[in-house]
């Protein structure tokens, strides 16, 4: 394992490399936001969310803290202010776990089985432990009215084709070294 | 609980990492000036413990609410604003004990002045300082109490009158002729720090026969040497083994089986040991377990254990239960010194290297003690013959030893402890006064297990590293004569000539300090101490930070500990300041003060501030002494340059925090309640009256921020503010009262209602499991009764500070139960009808949140127009005061709202209570703390100091320490060399740093990278990046300076004495893999 100095910065780099799309914020990478699509097979596919991701001080050994910003309907989730009661987040965190796992298993794990017994919206746990299609139809409007692609809104850092880059990369620098060496 | 790397750093806290490292914003700038250090310093100069002020500062008439809710029955015998942090150690009982207790200290040099130190702090009954020599020069280098002036006089009488300063409520007192031993008979306890064995025998005998028995310890140190013996009497009680908390778990299922399984929940792991005994409440159905009888537990494991009893017979198991670990009191057979000598038994290890030492150093004592008796002397420094002599006393004894005998005297060892053998050096004396003054305590209270019986010590490692002449060992008429003695006068200048940087001047920082200046350390002419604290002196503080006295509470703990270090020793070279040491005060620590450096020694309290020191000593290569205690804990860390790790290498997992919906809606035992009650004390007292003047002093600006953020927080904040200038606006104090009241009403029945009705008791899961099942418990509402004393506690406290946020003055008939009771009555209070569709966590206005679809937005312009109403209402300049919690006042009432709080909640829950003691010490997040795991981590650090001053020691010189008092239990290891990153022909450390210079563009560092083979896809600036390879905008900065980009990113200032920055690249290899590369320091000018 790298050293925690570094584990921000290559977190945040698999993290693209695993073609999320990242919003920092003045470059900084203490806090980011990261736009996740809902889990196929699950109630939530098609909800795409903002996820506001917070690397503490001492990441990563802490874990990060995650939140969704715009609406969600789900047991776990703090309806008003986004928080996840996820129990690996925020208990079982280990250093060797990063951020490609939160969005990659972690986040769609929590959507495809929500854990009722554990609620931070009861509202929604009580709905799903008594009437899942009622629950599931409540998912449905929710993802609409609040989880379409334009409230996710991560501008991202659009990444251009590798080639693009190189080419100009070299066009550049063999200017520069043609015009040293060739006079 | 498991020893952790570093006690005394895990102040948990949710807030963030602000509250961790500063005391200082809890010192709340609050009018309430009565509480204020100026009434508190009245000029009696006098501090009292003890039995002598049982209620003394309040008026005795009718019985106070105060009193009738927390009174336990005892007598308010403990000043628990002065030993919060030892009692969060000890326990009431203990220091009960302790308060009780006269114990004998007999030798007042070095060690037995710190013995005598470490006692009065702790607060025993009394001290008597026996002693029949005078003081000598030679003493100078380890008593903190003699001065010059002081020669010539006895011993004792001389100690006498700066240790009583140390706590008043401790009677002090001398003996100055020979003792007999029929005087050893007015002590619990008796000290020896400098007897001859045949006396000690004698002693000992007699303390051993006594009826009852007198605990009797004999200790000395003799240069880099040490030793302890206890005899706490032929059968001695010990009530806690281990000062650990019973461990408890939560019960999933119990077998009817012979031997039963029991299951708990995986919610923590259990920490039980085979053989433990425990005991079971709260089972149902399996109900022949909740007897109360101490069960024994077999096949531990980390979720589950047997019981070793038949349960086919029993009921069968159906739901809840808790285990609770009993702890069983201990006896020990201790034997008189006498047979304990020829059979020493196994002796207490410290150091694994160092296994075969303990039973030569018994030797080598004896022998000592041989020699002195022969010649009347101890042997001289640097003289061969003394030592020869010695090394033939220890090979006859170990002749005569027979089947005993030891196959190697080591007569180089034997050697050095020949030559050090005169000298009581400080560290050493600090090191065994916290040892033996941890053993007193023990033998007094029966707390904490003892040393069973003898410990040996030393610290050769400590010496310089190149042979030292005999002539420079002599004595130079100087205060430093012992210390030269051991390490030579060219060492003793060396010391006197450092440059040492303490950071923090608290319990840690003022040992240091006294350490400091009797080794001579930064006295001489080039020498230069530096101190810094950004705290002032608390009362709580008094009891172990002994540099300080009752009269200096309020005055800044640096300036008040370096004036105590420079009448200690008037040579030294001391400066205090008062910043914080962070990025913020790096102009004052710039990098002139950190180069100019020799080592520096952290006293600090928490992990951010440690994790910065040690960036700053790693990017200085300096070396970095660091220590830290948590209650008979402590551990000491060396962080040397190119030597070893640093400090920030290796990190204990951070404190497990209780889950949000644990806390919010399910807590399951008291830390929930308490951490719930915090938070609520933090919304309702602090952070809706500061929304709410936010609101005020810019009413316009306010309300377009909410508009703009537009989400349900925004909606929630404005619904708070509100609320608190509408419909609960408190404008006398009866509005307070019913405020008090409904919040009652709120929190401990209506949520309640709320939730069981949303689940109701036989709620099931999807999967058909019930849903209240462990580790939740099913809460009852609470009916609230004035003829219940809590329940009018909470509406006294709640009501006074609802008073206070709103400036409405506070009527003293609020403290008597009748008319407080007289005046709830009054309040009307509605029925409760529990909604359908309401959510359950975020409930403070379950009701108008309840239909999520309305749009949020809608809603705040609504309630914005109600408040730009309601403002107009107001008197003219209304505002509000918030209230910031602060733990260490008994006379605020915060602690007793917050108790109130977790014990109502804990009752909803049938969690059991605690009294305002154990609140406080779990919600305010008091770190337990006594004086003489204190002592002893600064004495092993300085020990660690020689060496380093040295500057020519090894790896395997260097020692780190956990050490646990307690048990006891010395772990002493060699440091961790710091990880060696190899990339083609290079090498490199943590404690290595890259260098470019020219200024170079971001185009030209990442070439240079390149040609190293090093592909560079991150670079970052503090926590800025200012390149990556992934984001396609960062290309146009290629042709930037790096210095540039610094500036216009991450908006730093580059001041002109600043030529160059560092920054942290992350790059791979040709082959994709990682390589962990230094930090690169980009020189731009």
């Amino acid at each position: 394992m790298s050293s925690p100095s570094k584990r921000r910065e290559m977190d945040l780099m698999k993290l693209m490399m695993t073609d999320y799309k990242v919003e920092t914020i003045n470059d900084g990478m203490q806090e980011f936001y990261v736009e996740f699509h809902g889990p196929k097979e699950s109630p939530y596919q098609g909800g795409v969310w903002r996820i506001r991701v917070e690397l503490p001080d001492a990441y990563p050994y802490k874990s990060p803290s995650i939140g969704f910003v715009n609406k969600i309907y789900h047991p776990n989730v703090d309806e008003m202010s986004g928080s996840v009661c996820l129990d690996v987040i925020n208990q079982t965190w280990s250093p060797m776990f990063d951020l490609v796992n939160v969005f990659e298993v972690f986040l769609p794990q929590l959507l495809l089985y929500p854990n009722p017994s554990d609620p931070l919206n009861g509202e929604a746990a009580a709905l799903m432990m008594r009437d899942r299609s009622a629950y599931e139809q409540r998912v449905k409007e929710y993802c609409e009215k609040y989880a379409k692609p334009e409230d996710a809104g991560v501008a991202g850092e659009e990444k251009s084709s590798d080639e693009e880059l190189t080419e100009d990369e070299y066009a550049s620098s063999d200017d520069e070294i043609a015009g040293k060496v060739d006079p | 609980m498991l020893p952790r790397k570093r006690p005394g750093e895990g102040e948990a806290v949710n807030e963030g990492n602000s509250q961790s490292v500063l005391k200082k914003h809890r010192i709340s700038s609050s009018t309430d000036s009565k509480n204020n250090q100026e009434s508190n310093s009245s000029g009696t100069g006098s501090l009292v413990v003890g039995n002598s002020n049982s209620n003394s500062n309040k008026s005795c008439g009718e019985q106070t609410i105060t009193e009738m809710a927390f009174d336990d029955g005892n007598p308010r015998d403990i000043d628990e604003d002065l030993h919060s942090r030892q009692l969060a150690v000890y326990g009431r009982e203990t220091m009960r004990r302790l308060f009780a207790s006269n114990v004998l200290v007999s030798g007042m040099q070095g060690l037995g002045v710190e013995i005598a130190k470490n006692l009065i702090l702790a607060g025993v009954k009394s001290v008597t300082l026996h002693d029949e020599g005078t003081v000598e020069l030679w003493d100078m280098s380890s008593n903190f109490v003699f001065s010059e002036k002081d020669l010539g006089k006895n011993r004792a009488l001389a100690s006498m009158q700066k240790l009583q300063e140390l706590n008043n409520a401790v009677a002090i007192s001398t003996l100055t002729t020979k003792l007999t031993k029929e005087q050893l008979s007015d002590f619990q306890a008796v000290v020896f720090t400098d007897i001859n064995l045949e006396s000690a025998i004698e002693f000992n005998e007699y303390c051993h026969n006594h009826q009852p028995p007198i605990a009797f310890i004999k200790t000395e140190v003799r240069g880099l040497f040490g030793s302890a013996f206890c005899d706490f009497g032929p059968e001695f009680t010990v009530f806690d083994v281990d000062g650990e908390e019973p461990h408890t778990g939560i019960i999933a299922s119990i077998s009817n089986d012979n031997p039963a399984l029991v299951a708990c929940v995986d919610d923590e792991r259990l920490e039980f040991q085979d053989g433990d005994l425990v005991v079971f409440s709260e089972i149902q159905g399996m109900t022949q377990l909740n007897d109360g009888k101490p069960r024994k537990i077999k096949n531990a494991r980390p979720y589950s254990f047997t019981l070793d009893e038949d349960t086919t017979k029993f009921g069968t198991y159906e739901r809840g239960g808790i285990v609770t670990q009993v702890k069983e009191p201990k006896i020990l057979n201790f034997k008189p010194l006498k047979e304990a000598i020829k059979d020493p038994g196994d002796f207490l290890l410290s150091d694994f290297s160092k296994f075969d030492r303990p039973p030569l150093l018994h030797l080598a004592f004896q022998s000592l003690d041989k020699f002195v008796s022969e010649l009347g002397r101890f042997p001289t420094a640097g003289s061969e013959e003394d030592a020869q002599r010695l090394i033939s006393i220890t090979s006859d004894i170990n002749e005569g030893l027979g089947d005993g005998k030891l196959d190697d005297i080591n007569p180089k060892l034997l050697r050095h402890f020949a030559f050090g053998a005169r000298a009581v050096l400080n560290p050493m004396a600090a090191m065994f006064g916290g040892i033996v003054g941890q053993e007193v305590v023990k033998a007094c209270s029966g707390k904490f297990h003892p040393l069973f019986q003898f410990f040996y010590f030393d610290s050769l490692e400590s010496l310089p590293t190149e042979p030292l002449d005999p002539s420079d060992l002599r004595p130079l008429n100087s205060r430093y004569d012992a210390q030269i003695s051991v390490f030579g006068s060219k060492f003793q200048k060396k010391l006197e000539d450092a440059k040492v940087f303490v950071v923090g001047s608290g319990a840690l920082g003022c040992e240091f300090l006294k350490n400091l200046a009797l080794m001579g350390v930064s006295c001489g002419k080039h020498g230069k101490l530096t101190v810094t604290d950004d705290d002032v002196i608390e009362k709580s503080n008094l009891s172990r930070q002994f540099l300080f006295r009752d009269w200096n509470i309020g005055q800044p703990k640096s300036t008040v500990a370096a004036s105590a270090a420079s009448s200690i020793n008037p040579l030294l070279h001391i400066e205090a300041l008062q910043n914080r040491v962070g990025p913020e005060t790096e102009n004052v620590f710039n990098d002139a003060f950190w180069e100019n450096l020799n080592v520096v020694i952290n006293a600090l309290d928490n992990v951010n501030a440690r994790l910065y020191v040690d960036q700053r000593c790693l990017y200085f290569q300096k070396p970095l002494l660091e220590s830290g205690t948590l209650g008979a804990k402590c551990n000491t860390q060396m962080v040397i340059p190119h030597l070893t790790e640093n400090y920030g290498a290796s990190r204990d997992p951070p404190e497990k925090q209780a889950p949000m919906c644990t806390v919010h809606s399910f807590p399951h035992n008291i830390d929930h309640c308490l951490t719930w009650a915090r938070s609520e004390f933090e919304g309702l007292l602090e952070k809706t009256p500061a929304e709410v003047n936010a609101y005020l002093s810019n009413p316009s600006e306010y309300t377009s921020a909410m508009r703009n953020a537009g989400d349900a927080q925004a909606r929630d904040n404005l619904e708070r503010v509100i609320e608190c200038l509408d419909r609960e606006r408190c404008e006398s104090f009866q509005d307070c009262i019913t405020w008090a009241r409904m919040k009652f009403e709120d929190y401990f029945a209506n949520r309640v209602k709320q939730l069981t009705f949303t689940f109701p008791e036989d709620a099931a899961t999807s999967t058909g499991a019930p849903f209240w099942s462990a580790p939740k418990r099913f809460p009852r509402p609470l009916q609230f009764s004035v003829t219940d004393p809590s329940h009018l506690h909470f509406i006294m406290a709640a009501s006074i500070l609802r008073a206070e946020t709103f400036g409405v003055p506070v009527p003293d008939w609020v403290k008597h139960p009748k008319k407080l009771a007289e005046a709830v009555d009054k309040v009307i209070v509605p029925d409760f009808q529990p909604k359908k569709n309401v959510k359950i966590v975020t409930d403070e206005k379950a009701t108008s949140l309840a239909t999520a679809s309305v749009d949020d937005s809608a809603v705040i312009n609504e309630l914005i127009m109600k408040l730009e109403q309601c403002r107009k209402t107001l008197p003219p300049n209304f505002r509000m005061k918030p209230i910031q919690f602060e733990k260490d006042d008994d006379t605020n009432y915060h602690m007793d709202l917050i108790a109130a709080l977790a014990n109502m909640r804990a009752r909803n829950y049938s969690i059991p209570e605690v009294d305002k003691l154990k609140a406080k010490f779990i919600a305010g997040r008091i770190i337990p703390a006594i004086a003489t795991s204190t002592a002893m981590a600064t004495g092993l650090v300085c020990l660690e100091l020689y060496k380093v001053i040295d500057g020519s020691h090894k790896l395997e010189d260097y020692r780190n320490t956990f050490a646990n008092l307690a048990l006891p239990l010395f772990s002493m290891a060699e440091p961790v060399p710091p990880k060696v990153v190899k990339h083609q022909n290079m090498s490199w450390t943590v404690w290595d740093r890259w260098i470019i210079k020219g200024n170079p563009t971001l185009r030209e560092l990442l070439q240079w990278l390149a040609d190293k083979g090093l592909n560079a896809y991150s670079i970052s600036f503090g926590s800025c990046l200012l390149y990556n390879s992934m984001f396609p905008r960062h290309k146009e900065r290629m042709d930037k300076k790096v210095a540039d980009l610094a500036r216009d990113v991450a908006k730093v200032e580059l001041p002109p004495y600043r030529d160059h920055l560092d920054v942290v690249v992350a790059c791979e290899d040709d082959e994709d893999n990682d390589v962990d590369i230094p930090q690169i320091s980009v020189y731009f000018r």
